[in-house]
């Protein structure tokens, strides 16, 4: 019973000490947004579990220890198959949520704009060790590593994303969208993002696009950039950018 | 000085083998256009090896053979046997065991390296290249520590021990299996030497194929592992299967050999997989063939292969480490493992769906989404087998009279380190999560905690566990502790401060970062060298205890199983007395169960008749 109130006790604090904590900011895309809630469900899910151990744990370390050197044999309790079935049980539910959700909820997430015209297609590809963009249909192409990624608020912008034909993979990743997919030379790849709120690179260090699969000597400077900016904003610089 | 002549003379049968192998590659790459330096490079290492080989007396012990000659074998006393080919499984664990220390000093030293440069966020220490050569060959050695110093190390020297057999099923084999990682290393050491390898220990093509010629020495490396595992696991399983004592039935099968049963399994057939792949990446650089690289090959190839090893090769590390810790728990806690049963099918499931998860790995690959739903399901499923391990240990733990020894702690470690790392896979299992998290520094902090919290740490209670039977003396209690308590602080602050910056937008892999995750990553570097600084009281002790240390007796922790029932160190072939097994091995409490019984009637076959007649 101790151990059980201890346990208890010990979830509800973590619980909301967790909770308290604003470990993410504000996302700032509708997948962003999607995948920081699910990551958060996940520790509290997890908290409960992780209490139970080390409360089981501290409780035998107090509790269930030989009184000096000798060799005392404690009571043989081989098994106890209720209590297992029982454990089987709850790890088996708490398996099939998890699965459901955020898992099968995060991929229908992830694939919700599939189907829908985006506002803008960004073509990615991925060269060592630089990224170059083309915004399709609009004549507008980046390539130098100090031009910043300007991107429209509250879009639906899809990157199509691969490698150069004789470079190595990449990975295509914007921290603050959450979101990433390799650049893998031969295939195409992809992903959407719904973007919520405008920001910049100088504000938040999230705001780039990271390559995140080792690709040689300068993978760790192969970054570009970004701002997110109002529609209006945009318009009026890739106009500018396409004169 | 004598001693080392097996080892000079490998070196100069290395030698020679090296120039043959380049010989013939120039004469063949010489007659058909130009001297290629890499083919020459491959020709060589192969003849090296068997030079290698042949020179630290498997010639002696058994190529002669091969010619109708007379072979020996397994020269008696000193510690000369150490440094040459030996078949006995006990020196083969501590052959293993010693070298595998030595390979993890090494690597731990890289990472004090790679922590160095990475407290601060610009480029101080080490030059990009060197930076990503170091942090590639801290992983593939310390990968090489996981699987082989509880397979090659611990299974070796405990598991005939443990089943009441004389030796393992393929002596001989053993033998080679362990020959054969010292060109690994050497082949790892070197690489830096011909432009290091920038790949990290995944190897990715194109990049693996287009590397330096570092790289090459590394698919080499890896490749003559690969080979080493796939003989020890089939090794371990006829051992298994073939080698039991008599009434060593299934049911009374120690937890430990259990484990290291599962683990062969995958060790023998899922590293085939990667050896292949292997191939074809040396094949892609020396003849030009194209398997991975487009226009022709196809990149997602391989990571598929490399991960269908590599995903159950985890499971090579820390199924015996579960093992381990579980038989500690049981002989230390004098009460029979909880759910013994349990335990053994939970091992059967994990092996199963360690097959059948690997493109977890891949769902920022590229590979096509439908795949991602059945991996992501099939993947969260292990969490259940796992939990039943939880179960067994909190099971045995409750209601026990604890001796908290240094093995225990270390196993009672496991289970915290486990619980985090466990838990932080479903974050990397979860399809939503990972697209945010792989490639970060909360994956590093994941497996750092799987594999070094949950596998190196019961290495260690292993470690202290057999101490007294390998070397026959005890190690210091009070050194022990010290270890266990700045090992188990710092390990858990270096590494829970690493999921932060992973969380918020560090990727892994770099010697540059956005100077934002500073001060977490500063935190992670001092940890980490007060962890680099816990090893050194191990080190001593192990040391000196080794030399100077108390005799050990026969059992000194009480245990049932049967290793603890012959002298230590144990004679050559282990028991005086073959063992009768009539129970199983977990018998606290319960006078009832007596797990073997030693005839003296059956002698064991190598000793010779008694000097006095009778």
């Amino acid at each position: 019973m101790t151990a059980a109130f201890i346990w208890i006790l010990l979830t509800i604090i973590s619980e909301v000490l967790f909770l308290s904590f604003d470990i993410f900011g504000d996302a700032v895309t509708e997948q962003g947004v999607f995948i920081d809630e699910a990551f958060v469900l996940l520790v509290v899910l997890a908290i409960p579990i992780f209490t139970f151990v080390i409360t089981t744990l501290g409780y035998v370390l107090v509790k269930f220890r030989a009184k000096g050197d000798e060799l005392e044999d404690s009571a043989p309790v081989r098994t106890h198959d209720k209590w297992a079935r029982s454990w089987l049980v709850w790890t088996t539910v708490l398996c099939l949520v998890v699965i459901v959700h955020p898992g099968y909820t995060g991929l229908l997430e992830l694939r919700k704009t599939n189907a829908e015209e985006p506002d803008l297609t960004v073509n990615v590809t991925g060269r060592r060790w630089q990224w170059s963009y083309e915004y399709e249909g609009r004549g507008v192409q980046l390539f130098a590593m100090d031009e910043m990624l300007i991107l429209p608020n509250d879009s639906l912008i899809r990157f199509i994303i691969t490698s150069e034909d004789q470079d190595v993979i990449h990975s295509f990743w914007i921290p603050a969208f959450r979101m990433k997919i390799d650049a893998v030379p031969g295939l195409t790849t992809y992903f959407d993002v719904n973007t919520l709120e405008i920001g910049h690179f100088n504000d938040d260090v999230n705001f780039r696009v990271q390559c995140a699969e080792l690709c040689g000597t300068d993978h760790s400077l192969m970054f570009t950039r970004i701002a997110v900016v109002e529609r209006a904003e945009f318009e009026q610089w890739i106009a500018e950018k396409a004169a | 000085m004598a001693a080392f002549f097996p080892l000079v003379r490998g070196l100069v049968y290395a030698a020679v083998g090296f120039a043959i192998g380049a010989g013939i590659s120039l004469g063949i790459t010489g007659l058909t256009g130009e001297p290629a330096k890499e083919p020459l490079i491959v020709l060589g290492y192969v003849f090296a090896v068997i030079g290698w080989l042949m020179g630290v007396g498997m010639w002696k012990a058994w190529g002669r053979e091969w010619f109708g000659k007379s072979t020996s074998n397994n020269p008696s006393g000193g510690w000369e046997r150490y440094l040459r080919f030996n078949t006995d499984h006990k020196v083969i664990g501590i052959q293993y065991l010693t070298s595998l220390a030595v390979v993890f000093l090494l690597a731990g030293l890289l990472a004090m390296v790679i922590r160095a440069e990475l407290a601060d966020s610009g480029q101080n220490l080490l030059t990009k290249t060197d930076y990503n050569t170091t942090m590639s060959l801290h992983g593939i050695m310390m990968i090489a520590v996981a699987v082989a110093a509880v397979m090659g190390g611990f299974s070796n020297f405990v598991l005939p021990l443990i089943i009441g057999a004389e030796d393992v099923a393929f002596p001989r084999i053993n033998a080679l299996s362990f020959w054969i990682v010292p060109p690994v290393v050497v082949m790892l050491l070197l690489s830096p030497l011909f432009g290091g390898f920038d790949t990290g220990w995944t190897a990715y093509p194109p990049l693996a194929t287009q590397a330096a010629t570092g790289a090459l020495l590394f698919e080499l490396a890896f490749l003559t592992f690969g080979i080493s595992s796939i003989l020890g696991g089939m090794n371990f399983i006829a051992t298994i299967i073939t080698q039991r004592a008599p009434g060593m039935t299934w049911g009374r099968l120690p937890i430990f050999a259990w484990s290291v049963l599962a683990a062969s399994v995958i060790s023998l057939t899922a590293t085939q997989w990667v050896a292949y792949g292997l191939l074809m990446i040396i094949f892609e650089r020396i003849f030009n063939m194209v398997f991975f690289s487009p226009p022709g090959g196809n990149a997602l190839l391989y990571e598929h292969v490399f991960w269908f090893y590599s995903h159950p090769a985890v499971y090579i590390m820390i199924l015996p480490a579960f093992g381990a810790e579980l038989e500690i728990i049981s002989h230390f806690a004098r009460k029979p493992l909880f759910a013994y049963r349990w335990v053994v099918r939970s091992f059967a499931l994990i092996v199963f769906l360690s097959f059948i998860v690997w493109a977890h790995h891949l769902f920022t690959s590229g590979m096509g989404e439908n795949l991602h739903g059945p991996f992501m399901i099939l993947t969260e499923l292990i969490s259940i087998p796992t939990g039943i391990v939880f179960l067994s240990a909190l099971g045995t733990l409750w209601r026990s009279k604890l001796r908290l020894k240094v093995p225990l702690l270390f196993a009672l470690g496991v289970v915290f380190n486990f619980t985090i790392g466990g838990l932080t896979g479903i974050f990397l299992a979860d399809v939503a999560t990972d697209i945010s998290l792989q490639d970060t520094y909360f994956v590093v902090a994941h497996f750092h905690y799987t594999i070094m919290g949950g596998e190196i740490f019961a290495i260690f209670a292993a470690g202290y566990y057999w101490f007294p039977k390998i070397t026959g003396r005890m190690y210091n209690e009070t050194l022990g502790r010290i270890h266990f308590g700045l090992m188990f602080v710092l390990y858990n602050i270096t590494f829970l401060a690493m999921f932060i910056p992973g969380s918020v937008g560090m990727n892994r892999r770099v010697a540059e970062y956005p100077p934002q995750y500073e001060f977490m990553n500063l935190i992670v570097s001092i940890a980490a060298f007060g962890l680099g600084l816990a090893f050194l009281p191990w080190i001593y002790n192990m040391l000196n205890s080794w030399i100077r240390g108390e005799k050990a007796p026969d059992n000194p922790w009480g245990a049932k199983t049967l290793e603890w029932q012959t002298s230590s160190p144990p004679p050559l072939e282990n028991f005086h007395e073959m063992p009768k097994v009539t129970g199983d091995p977990y018998g606290y409490g319960d006078e009832t169960v007596i797990h073997a019984r030693f005839d003296p009637s059956t002698t064991a076959s190598h000793q010779p008749a008694p000097a006095e007649g009778d």
